[in-house]
């Protein structure tokens, strides 16, 4: 017999309702991976809280659905998680599948090129590939090369936050290599004598995750942070130049990386 | 609206379709503009992250699966994850700002906000139908974008409590909005 531990099940309220974080979420996702019934009655309950999101709908403003139309005509798509169906499908001689078979890396590709462009596009303009020493090239290297492996990597998500009081970052993330490559524009500039520094921030305490290099025409180059933790958030504060052990100021900025 | 043709357009959009696009942004905007504002109340950052989330749809629309629920429940599902995300990240920056501040919300205020916004008269009756305990858990947790342990500590109810009322309540929620139809 097992010993007997609070029913993970009487969670699917709470999860439907998105009402669960931290360590108690990735506990109940991992229960939900082996339990098809968890995953029946979560589907039920989202059509309630489908009904609540619906009972509070509203006209939004203006303009939002032609903005947001002409930014897909951009955005590159997911490629399909092939199901059973699929994959029986992709099987039959071409002709006889209803459509062929998507071309998944070439998608896949695409946009890693369009993340790569873009942040190549800050790291030149940034000049952070201007490394001169031989050592500081090796490092350099090293580090092109994993930020150029977590944004191919077939996981890849990018999130955005706003900063305060001005600034945005972009994230590029992949919970395969447990890394994240971050980039900014717009934050205000610092005072002599101090950086922003970037902190991964979870259960699992406050870890410092390296300092932003000098801003160039307000954008800031890639960095990479490795180590990234379940329910970890990723923070931006104010330190001394030579960075700080404690995340002791407020961060300016905070995003949650579960997603 | 019929859901079905909702998720038929989805299908076309994970094809690359822009116009099915379109569509869909004009039946869900109001749905996905509205619960992200009674999550995150400013209407600018609603506005931002409604956005984020119709771009979501497009982005992910092969991750739509049929047969596992309707697609306005696909679309809200997102839409109320990413408003939570972002009240969170607020109420996190809020707190650190100051630490030595006590921690209070006013609950009333929630409350009386969330009332004002249920306009859908089903709902609300059905809503009526569930424990004044109930009700509390369900609409602090959806409208307010509060954990249960955050519910728990609101309404001063243990936190095992507060799970299984969010889920009794649901399941009473959806057998009344299913039988009303």
């Amino acid at each position: 017999m097992r010993p007997r531990r609070p029913e993970p099940h009487t969670l699917a309220g709470a999860y439907a309702l998105d009402a669960v974080a931290g360590t108690d979420k990735v506990r109940f996702e991992r229960h939900l991976a082996s339990c098809p019934a968890c995953v029946r009655e979560l589907a039920e309950l989202r059509e309630a809280t489908a009904r609540l999101a619906g009972a509070a709908a509203a006209e939004p403003p203006g303009g939002l659905v032609q903005r947001v139309v002409a930014s897909a005509a951009l955005t590159p798509q997911l490629p399909p998680v092939p199901g059973p169906a699929e994959r029986w499908r992709a099987r039959l001689p071409m002709g006889t599948a209803r459509r062929p078979a998507r071309p998944r890396r070439a998608l896949r590709a695409r946009l890693a090129l369009a993340l790569a462009a873009m942040f190549l596009a800050v790291a030149a303009a940034s000049g952070a590939i201007a490394l001169t020493t031989e050592h500081q090239l090796g490092a350099a290297e090293r580090r092109d090369h994993q930020i150029a492996q977590v944004l191919t990597a077939p996981d890849a998500v990018m999130l955005t936050a706003r900063a305060r009081p001005q600034g945005t970052a972009t994230v590029v993330m992949s919970h395969r290599y447990r890394s994240l490559v971050l980039t900014t524009a717009g934050l205000p500039p610092l005072p002599a004598g101090h950086r922003y520094q970037v902190w991964l921030m979870g259960p699992s305490g406050d870890r410092p995750a390296g300092l932003l290099p000098a801003a160039h025409g307000g954008m800031t180059g890639p960095v990479i942070a490795t180590g990234l933790a379940a329910g970890d958030w990723i923070g931006l504060t104010v330190a001394p130049a030579a960075g700080s052990p404690r995340s002791a100021s407020a961060p300016i900025l905070m995003l949650n990386l579960a997603t | 609206m019929p859901d079905a043709d909702l998720g038929a357009y989805l299908g076309e959009v994970a094809r690359g379709d822009q116009a099915a696009f379109e569509v869909v942004c004009a039946r869900a905007a109001a749905t996905v503009f509205g619960v992200v504002r009674s999550v995150v109340r400013d209407p600018f950052q609603a506005e931002e992250v409604c956005q984020e989330v119709l771009l979501e749809v497009w982005r992910c629309a092969s991750r739509f699966r049929p047969g596992r629920g309707s697609a306005m429940a696909w679309v809200t599902t997102i839409a109320h994850r990413r408003a939570v995300d972002r009240v969170r990240a607020e109420r996190r920056l809020a707190e650190r700002e100051q630490r030595a501040t006590a921690h209070t919300i006013a609950y009333d205020e929630v409350a009386e906000t969330v009332q004002a916004r249920l306009d859908r008269e089903r709902v609300r009756r059905c809503l009526r139908s569930l424990t004044e305990l109930q009700r509390e858990s369900v609409t602090l947790a959806y409208y307010g974008g509060y954990t249960f342990r955050e519910v728990s500590g609101l309404l001063g109810v243990a936190e095992g409590t507060v799970k299984t009322r969010m889920r009794d309540g649901l399941i009473r929620l959806r057998d009344c909005l299913g039988a009303g139809r």
